[in-house]
Parts: structure tokens; C-alpha cells; sequence
């Protein structure tokens, strides 16, 4: 039975409840936006990671490097569209 | 065909691991389609014209059961490729069915939320905000559909043909989408659920 | 009647009905002559279930050329309404159908067509690969593709065309201001063919990074393999915007939502944002490549190895990754403040920087090199001073400032036709001329393409320059007509020339295929241009594997290095080939998801969600499916070399 339950993934699930828990402490705790904002990009962002490389198995091969500038490319141009966008149609009218 | 024994299964033929490199690529194709729905709902969510607000229609209880379901979904399926590299079938199948019943249990959750939506008016016509809220949560709920499907045609696959480097292939790539929807799951319980009842 | 009224053309007039006519004598022409001469078996066999990425990069020209003339008789019309002042050739909604399709069949359907073609044949040949990383795959994309381009053109006969611009901007794309389903069509032709892109996108960049010979490290690579890399790169990140986009505007339309609207809280400027969000992407999606065709071309007609190999590869990649930083560029005048304007602005001039390096590169490559003027090397001489002359009132479209005064005007179409024209079109016809023998065993006639290539560079110069003066002097884009007084009389009428000239140099191209067709040798042997990559090492006409001996590669150049200094391109003794099979399910799958984009543009539910569920149905069929393609022997492979190799190949 023991066998089955690599120690790694059990970690990686229990760390995401974490993870979870204490993103979730936005809702219960009275912040600032700023501050629940920061708490939720970090929870997030590492939860994230957590499933790629733990769950995923991300690194694994010998085609890690294209995997991961594959993501990180995805990324950076996601994070651009959405701040960009935000940008050109939110923040930028005044 | 060239096999390479230093790897697991999934990895043994060179079409198969050129499998898996291409579905990488595809999720990056995914993250730019999520992306562009949350560049979209950000630009929308304060735009709730004579609709509800955000802040009015969430729940926190159905939206922390989903995220519950679904998080530890993407553990089960987890363990059900560990399994399946220990050439253990009868633990991976086991692992692949509760990964799809949390998944079947998720996507519950997620109707009778939207049935709860459309009662408190909140429905796809009603503002900008309520579009693009039920388009982005309906395009996940709609790839979690497809998923419950694909994973039960792997299922029966492996079922019957047992654990090749074909029928493992298919399950690890099918693993992958998975865990990718747990990923965008996270970014909407963050991003749309808890920032909004912020 | 009622449920057929909706299948009428709103705004009929007699050229319709003349094409109407003319599409239903060319189907029957098909149907007729396929089966008078029994080939419908062949079709089915070895071109519509092909997975061979030659012959699907034979289909994607094909179609692309048929598109060409689809839009380029959409140009003739629209510059042949405003040759002159007060035209009544055609009626305003007529106008508009006709500028809009006419930039949707160019871009979409015939430039993306174009490049994908050139992309399949060459870039596997240059790799050194016996096929795409999915070759089932592979057609799945062309057939979407087209299906998707058929459904467009099927507006023009069933239901009226859309009529809101090829960027078909919100609210005027609502249902309340184009009230036909023409636009339903546009959002459903395109959604079904952007997705068949994506997958090439996917399938070529698993292919380039893990499909090559060995030896063929990434620097390696040759130039326009490296230009389909970053192109697709570009494709896989750029088009599920696009996806995003037409979704959101489908339910628009549809289902009454609120994205796009102006009420209840819609942006019709989010519509703005996101298409060009995918939009500019999509520019240097259609250019790079054509660069990259360029930087073969220019190396084997000046007979000198490419100039700057390193900064040819990492200008793209920057422009790969800026050209997704440059968006807003296209709508400074919508109202968002100085400072978001000056940063697109900023970064829009800094994209001009990598262009530059590359034109440089290829100015040194010339530099003292033993020219030889052949027609794809004619073209190629004429993009660099043409295209710079573009790029640059880019550049001046580029200041947001002055963009209030060149916004929406001629002056902005005639820079992004002197870009994408000797860019796109010019890379395409000499990729065309260049790699044809590669393709089909003889070559193209020099002569008439040399006449081809006056005539259409002479039409490009003629019918744009104008279009500069025209719209400084304040002549608006998309307007179907003008007064006398305004004095834009005379510049139209020379872009109307200049058209014509356009128009006599395609006239020239299909001579000339003809021409070639029927008088050409055959007798050129396997590398007619002298060439330097590895397509060139392979037989005439190319076997279904491509290579009998996967080539070991030490160079960018690695067929020149085994002409010119003993490099061994083959080594070892024949081995047995796998192969994958053809199949029917692609085209049958492709066949569902027009049903039901024309199910969906009609409102027709029940047969929408049929064939949805088809559509399901293939996919299930395939994960089900065992398929683990042929082996060809030994034997087999020793019969085909010793048919197409000559003595030259007797030693591999």
C-alpha cells in the first residue's frame, strides 16, 4: 500500500491544501486590496509551479528546457496581454 | 521503431514522446486562451451594467467544496500515473476512476452553481460582467466535460489492452490535461472567486 | 417559405447572380469531369486522406492560389468603383462586402494559406525528416482550413456576405447594425480555421525541435526552417486569442451576451483590443517566413553563404517576442490617455530595429557576391527597396501624436500593402518559382516570370504610391466614393492602372503555369539552382520518404558542404522505413465542423448540435483507434533510388 503513496506527491497535495488555506484567509481576514492581492499572486503563482513540476512531472525528460521556456513564454505573453489590456482599456482613459 | 528502455513506459517510442512534447505545446496554447479570458474578465468585472455584482452572487461554500473536489483530483490521477510507472494496473485504474468521480462531483457542484446564477438573474445576457464570468467558468467546466469523457475511453483502453506504451502514453498525456485544469482552476478561485468576495 | 427566406441575399445585384451562376457551372464542370475520367477513387486516395506532408503543402498552394484570385478580383472591383469620382459601378453595401472579404480571403485564407504551404513541403526536406511530428494531424489542419475558407465563400452566395471590415469592429459587427448573417460568417469561417492553424502551429514546432537530422543542432538549422520555428512559435501563442475573440463575438450574436455591446455594460473596444492582440502577432506570423524565403534565396542567387547568420536568428526571436508588446498601435485614436499611447508607441519604433539588422544582413550577403538575376532573386531585389519604403511610413504611423492624422486614412493602406505586397506576396511567388521543380519536376519559365515580375512590381508601385498622397490630402479608407472637388480623382484612377497592372501580372503567373506545364523539361536533375540546403539533396520528384539515409549534418549549409568540400551526406546501407497511413477521418471531421459553423451562422440548433456530436463522435473514434502505420522494405526503397537517382546516387 505504502508503495503507492510516493511520499513526494502526498507532500505536494498536503502543501496545495496549504497553499489553499491560506489563500483563502483573504476572505476571512479583513485586508487591504493591496495586501490580499499580494497574498493571492504568491498563493497562486506557487500552487502553480507546484502542480508542473510535482504533479506533472515537468523536468523530467531531456526536453526539460523546451518545456519550461515553452511555459515561461506562454506566461510572460499572458501576463502581458493582461496587464496590457488593462492598460489600453482600463487604467490608461482618463 | 526506436524504444529507450532508461525511460518509463509512456516515453518508449519516439512517436510517443514527440506525443507528449506536442501536448506540452498545446497547453501553452491553453495558457494564452485562459489568459485572454482573464484579461477580459478583468476588464469587465466592474462593468455590471443593471446585472449583479460579483460580490452579490458568490458563495464561498460550493466554490471551496469545487476546489476541494478538484484539487484532489489532480492528486488521485497523480498517484494513478505512479502507479501506473510501478506497473501496478488494477491501483491505476482504481487511481483513474476516483480521479474522474471527483471530477463528475466537481462539475455538480459547478451546474448547480450556475443554476444559482441564472435564479439570483445572472445570466449570460444580463451584463457585460455576467458574460464573461459564466464564458470563463464554462469554457473550464466545458474542458473538464471533455475530460471526464477522454478519461473514460483511457480507462476502458487500458481496461482491455492493458498497460502498453501505447495505452501509457495516452494516460500520461491525459494526466497532464488534467493537472492543467486543476492549474486554471486555482488561477479562478483566486483570481475571480476570492478576489471578488475580497 | 419563411425558413428558406433566410438563406436569400439581402442586397442581390446582377454580378452576384452572374457568379451564383458561374459557381454552379464550375461545381458541375468538377463533379462531371471527376467522374467522366473515373478519379474520384484517385482524389480520395492519394490527395484528400493524404498524410504526406508534400502533397497536403501541394493542397494548401492550391487553394491559396484559388483565394488569390477570389481576392484579387475583390481589389479590381474596389479600385475599378473609385477610379473615378461619383462611381455607380457598385452600390455602398456592395462596397462594403467587398473590402471586407477581400481582407479576410487575402489574410486569412490565401496569405496564412501560402506560407503553411511553403512551410509543409520545405521545412520537413530541410530537416532532413521523413514527415510532420502528426501527420494525421497535419491534415486535419488543412482540411479545417478549408472547410473553414469554403464556408466564407459560401456567404457570398447563401445569405449575403459580412460587410463590417475585415476587422470587423463592434458595435458596427452587432446585430444591430449588420443585420444579415454575413457576420455570423465571418466569426464561424474563421474560428473553424484558426483552429486547424493552431495545430499546425503545434505540429511544426514539435517537428523543427525534435525531428532533426543529426548533427542539425538549433544553430544549424537553415534560415527559413528557423523563420517556420518562430512563425509558429508566434501562431500557438497569437491565435487563441483569436479564438477567444470570435467566441465571444459568436455569442454576441447569437446569444445575446454582453461582451461587445453598448449597453448593460459592454466594451465594444475590448472587440478592438483582442483582435489586435491576435492581429499584430498575425502580421509577423505572415512576414517572418517570408523573410526566412528571402535569406534562401538571396545566399544561393548571390552565391555567398547568408550574412550573419547569429543576428538573423536572434532578430526574429525578438521580434517573436516583441511583436506581442505593440498591439494598441492600431487604435491610438480610441481614446486611451498619452501615456499608454507613448509606451506602444516607444515599443512599436523598437520593433523596427531587429527589421533593420535583417535588411542589412541581407545587403551584405549581395555585397560583393556573383549575382545572378533569376526570378525569385528578381523579387527578392525588388521586396528590399519596396518594403523598406513601407516599413518606414510605419514607422510614421508607428508616433502615435501623428497617427491622429494618418489614422484610417489611404496613407495607412497604402503602407500596409507596400509591406505585406512585396513582404508576403513577392516572398510567396518567388518561394513558389524557387522550390517548383522540388514540387512538381520542372521549372517555371524564366522569361514569362521575368515579365510577371515587372508587371507586378510595376502594379504594386503604381497602385499604392498614389494611396500615400491621396490620404495625406485626408481621403479616408473604406468610403465608397467621393466627390469631384476633393481632387482624390486623379491618384485613384492611377492606383486603378496600377491594379490592372497587378491583375495582368497573376494573369501572367497562370500563363505561365500552363506554359511551363505543357513545354517545360523534365530533364533537370535534382538540384537545378545550384542550391545550398538539404531539400535540394533529395530526388526529383521527391519520394513519399523523403530520404532513403537519414542525412548527417555539419553545417547550416550541409548539401553545399557536400558538393563543394566532401562532406558525406549519407552514410550507412538502406534501412526499413515506418510510415504512417492515410486517412478519411480528418476529412470527415472537417466536413462536421462546416456543417455546423453553417448551422451555427443559420440558427439552425438541431443541426448544430448533430453534428457537434459527430464531431465528438471522430474524436472518440480516434482515441479508440489502433493505427501503426507500414513499413516500407528494403527492396522497395532500393527500386525507387535506383528508378530516381542517376549515377550520382549509386556510392550513398
Amino acid at each position: 500500500m505504502k508503495e503507492l503513496f510516493p511520499r513526494k506527491q502526498v507532500m505536494g497535495f498536503v502543501f496545495s491544501l496549504v497553499l489553499t488555506a491560506a489563500a483563502l484567509l483573504v476572505y476571512f481576514l479583513d485586508m487591504s486590496f493591496a495586501v490580499g492581492m499580494t497574498v493571492l499572486l504568491v498563493t497562486a503563482f506557487i500552487q502553480a509551479g507546484l502542480q508542473f513540476i510535482v504533479f506533472m512531472h515537468a523536468g523530467e525528460t531531456e526536453d526539460k528546457g523546451l518545456i519550461f521556456t515553452n511555459i515561461y513564454y506562454g506566461l510572460i505573453i499572458a501576463l502581458v496581454t493582461v496587464f496590457g489590456t488593462l492598460l489600453a482599456m482600463v487604467w490608461g482613459y482618463v | 521503431m526506436k524504444t529507450d528502455n532508461t525511460m518509463p513506459l509512456e516515453y518508449k517510442t519516439e512517436q510517443s514522446r514527440l506525443n507528449i512534447f506536442g501536448f506540452w505545446i498545446f497547453l501553452g496554447a491553453e495558457i494564452m486562451l485562459f489568459g485572454t479570458l482573464f484579461a477580459s474578465y478583468f476588464t469587465l468585472e466592474g462593468r455590471t451594467g443593471s446585472g449583479p455584482t460579483g460580490a452579490e452572487i458568490f458563495e464561498i461554500t460550493p466554490v471551496l467544496v469545487e476546489t476541494f473536489l478538484l484539487l484532489t483530483s489532480s492528486f488521485t490521477i497523480g498517484l494513478g500515473v505512479h502507479a501506473m510507472r510501478i506497473a501496478n494496473k488494477k491501483a491505476m485504474l482504481a487511481f483513474f476512476s476516483i480521479t474522474l468521480i471527483l471530477g463528475l462531483g466537481f462539475l455538480g457542484f459547478e451546474i448547480f452553481e450556475f443554476i444559482h446564477y441564472v435564479h439570483e438573474g445572472a445570466g449570460l445576457q444580463a451584463s457585460a460582467f455576467t458574460s464573461i464570468l459564466l464564458t470563463t467558468l464554462g469554457t473550464h467546466g466545458a474542458h473538464v466535460t471533455f475530460g471526464l469523457f477522454w478519461g473514460l475511453f483511457i480507462i476502458l483502453q487500458v481496461k482491455k489492452r492493458g498497460l502498453t506504451p501505447e495505452t501509457a502514453n495516452k494516460s500520461f498525456i491525459f494526466s497532464l490535461y488534467w493537472h492543467f485544469l486543476d492549474v486554471v482552476w486555482i488561477f479562478i478561485f483566486s483570481f475571480i472567486y476570492l478576489k471578488g468576495m475580497m | 417559405m419563411d425558413f428558406f427566406d433566410r438563406f436569400a441575399i439581402p442586397h442581390p445585384s446582377p454580378i452576384i447572380y452572374a457568379s451564383m451562376v458561374a459557381i454552379g457551372l464550375t461545381v458541375i464542370a468538377i463533379v462531371a469531369g471527376l467522374t467522366y475520367f473515373k478519379k474520384w477513387g484517385y482524389l480520395w486516395r492519394e490527395w484528400i486522406t493524404t498524410v504526406d506532408h508534400k502533397r497536403i503543402g501541394i493542397m494548401y498552394l492550391l487553394s491559396a492560389l484559388l483565394m488569390l484570385f477570389r481576392g484579387g478580383v475583390d481589389a479590381l472591383m474596389m479600385r475599378a468603383q473609385t477610379a473615378v469620382p461619383e462611381n455607380t459601378l457598385l452600390e455602398a453595401q456592395h462596397y462594403n462586402e467587398i473590402f471586407t472579404t477581400h481582407g479576410v480571403v487575402m489574410i486569412i485564407f490565401m496569405a496564412m494559406a501560402f506560407i503553411i504551404a511553403l512551410m509543409n513541403f520545405v521545412v520537413p526536406l530541410q530537416i532532413g525528416a521523413r514527415d510532420v511530428a502528426f501527420p494525421r494531424l497535419n491534415n486535419l489542419s488543412f482540411w479545417l482550413y478549408f472547410m473553414g475558407a469554403m464556408l466564407f465563400n459560401l456567404s457570398f452566395v447563401i445569405g449575403g456576405s459580412p460587410s463590417a471590415g475585415w476587422t470587423s469592429y463592434f458595435p458596427l459587427a452587432g446585430n444591430e447594425f449588420s443585420e444579415s448573417v454575413g457576420t455570423n460568417y465571418y466569426m464561424l469561417a474563421i474560428q473553424i480555421s484558426g483552429i486547424g492553424t493552431l495545430m499546425t502551429g503545434i505540429n511544426f514546432i514539435a517537428t523543427i525541435l525534435k525531428m532533426r537530422a543529426p548533427g542539425m543542432t538549433l544553430m544549424k538549422m537553415p534560415m527559413f526552417t528557423w523563420s517556420a520555428l518562430i512563425t509558429n512559435l508566434i501562431i500557438v501563442f497569437a491565435f487563441p486569442v483569436l479564438t477567444v475573440a470570435l467566441a465571444m463575438g459568436t455569442m454576441d450574436r447569437l446569444f445575446g451576451s454582453n461582451f461587445f455591446t453598448t449597453s448593460d455594460g459592454g466594451m465594444d473596444m475590448l472587440w478592438a483590443n483582442l483582435f489586435w492582440v491576435w492581429g499584430h502577432p498575425e502580421v509577423y506570423i505572415l512576414i517572418l517566413p517570408a523573410f526566412g524565403i528571402y535569406s534562401e534565396i538571396i545566399p544561393t542567387f548571390a552565391r555567398r553563404n547568408l550574412y550573419g547568420y547569429k543576428s538573423m536568428v536572434a532578430s526574429m526571436v525578438l521580434i517573436s517576442l516583441l511583436s506581442f508588446f505593440v498591439w494598441v498601435h492600431h487604435f491610438f485614436t480610441m481614446g486611451q490617455g498619452a501615456l499608454v499611447n507613448s509606451i506602444f508607441s516607444i515599443s512599436t519604433m523598437a520593433i523596427a530595429v531587429p527589421t533593420g539588422i535583417k535588411i542589412f544582413n541581407w545587403l551584405f550577403t549581395l555585397w560583393k557576391g556573383k549575382i545572378k538575376i533569376t526570378v525569385p532573386m528578381l523579387y527578392s531585389l525588388g521586396f528590399l527597396p519596396i518594403f523598406t519604403i513601407g516599413g518606414v511610413t510605419g514607422v510614421m504611423l508607428g508616433m502615435s501624436a501623428a497617427d491622429y492624422q494618418y489614422h484610417n486614412t489611404m496613407f495607412l493602406v497604402a503602407h500596409f500593402h507596400l509591406v505585406i505586397i512585396p513582404g508576403v506576396v513577392f516572398a510567396m511567388i518567388a518561394g513558389m518559382t524557387y522550390w517548383w521543380p522540388k514540387m512538381f519536376g520542372f521549372m517555371l519559365n524564366e522569361r514569362i516570370g521575368k515579365w510577371t515580375f515587372w508587371f507586378i512590381a510595376g502594379g504594386t508601385c503604381l497602385a499604392f504610391f498614389p494611396m500615400f498622397i491621396s490620404g495625406l490630402d485626408g481621403q479616408a479608407r473604406r468610403m465608397y466614393t467621393y466627390s469631384e472637388a476633393t481632387g482624390f480623382g486623379i491618384w485613384n484612377m492611377l492606383s486603378f492602372i496600377g491594379a490592372l497592372g497587378l491583375a495582368a501580372g497573376f494573369i501572367l503567373i497562370v500563363y505561365n503555369v500552363y506554359y511551363s506545364t505543357r513545354y517545360a523539361s523534365r530533364d533537370i536533375g535534382d538540384d537545378p539552382w545550384d542550391a545550398r540546403s538539404l531539400e535540394w539533396a533529395t530526388h526529383n520528384p521527391v519520394p513519399e520518404y523523403n530520404f532513403a539515409i537519414t542525412p548527417q549534418v555539419n553545417s547550416s549549409e550541409a548539401f553545399w558542404d557536400s558538393k563543394k568540400n566532401g562532406h558525406k551526406l549519407f552514410k550507412g546501407p538502406f534501412k526499413e522505413i515506418h510510415m504512417p497511413n492515410n486517412s478519411g477521418m480528418p476529412f470527415i471531421m472537417s466536413i462536421l465542423f462546416f456543417v455546423l459553423g453553417f448551422a451555427l451562422v443559420f440558427s439552425l440548433w438541431i443541426v448544430a448540435i448533430i453534428s457537434l456530436i459527430g464531431v465528438f463522435a471522430c474524436l472518440a473514434h480516434r482515441s479508440f483507434e489502433k493505427d501503426h502505420g507500414y513499413h516500407i522494405s528494403v527492396e522497395e526503397i532500393e527500386k525507387t533510388e535506383a528508378e530516381r537517382g542517376g549515377a550520382e546516387h549509386e556510392n550513398r
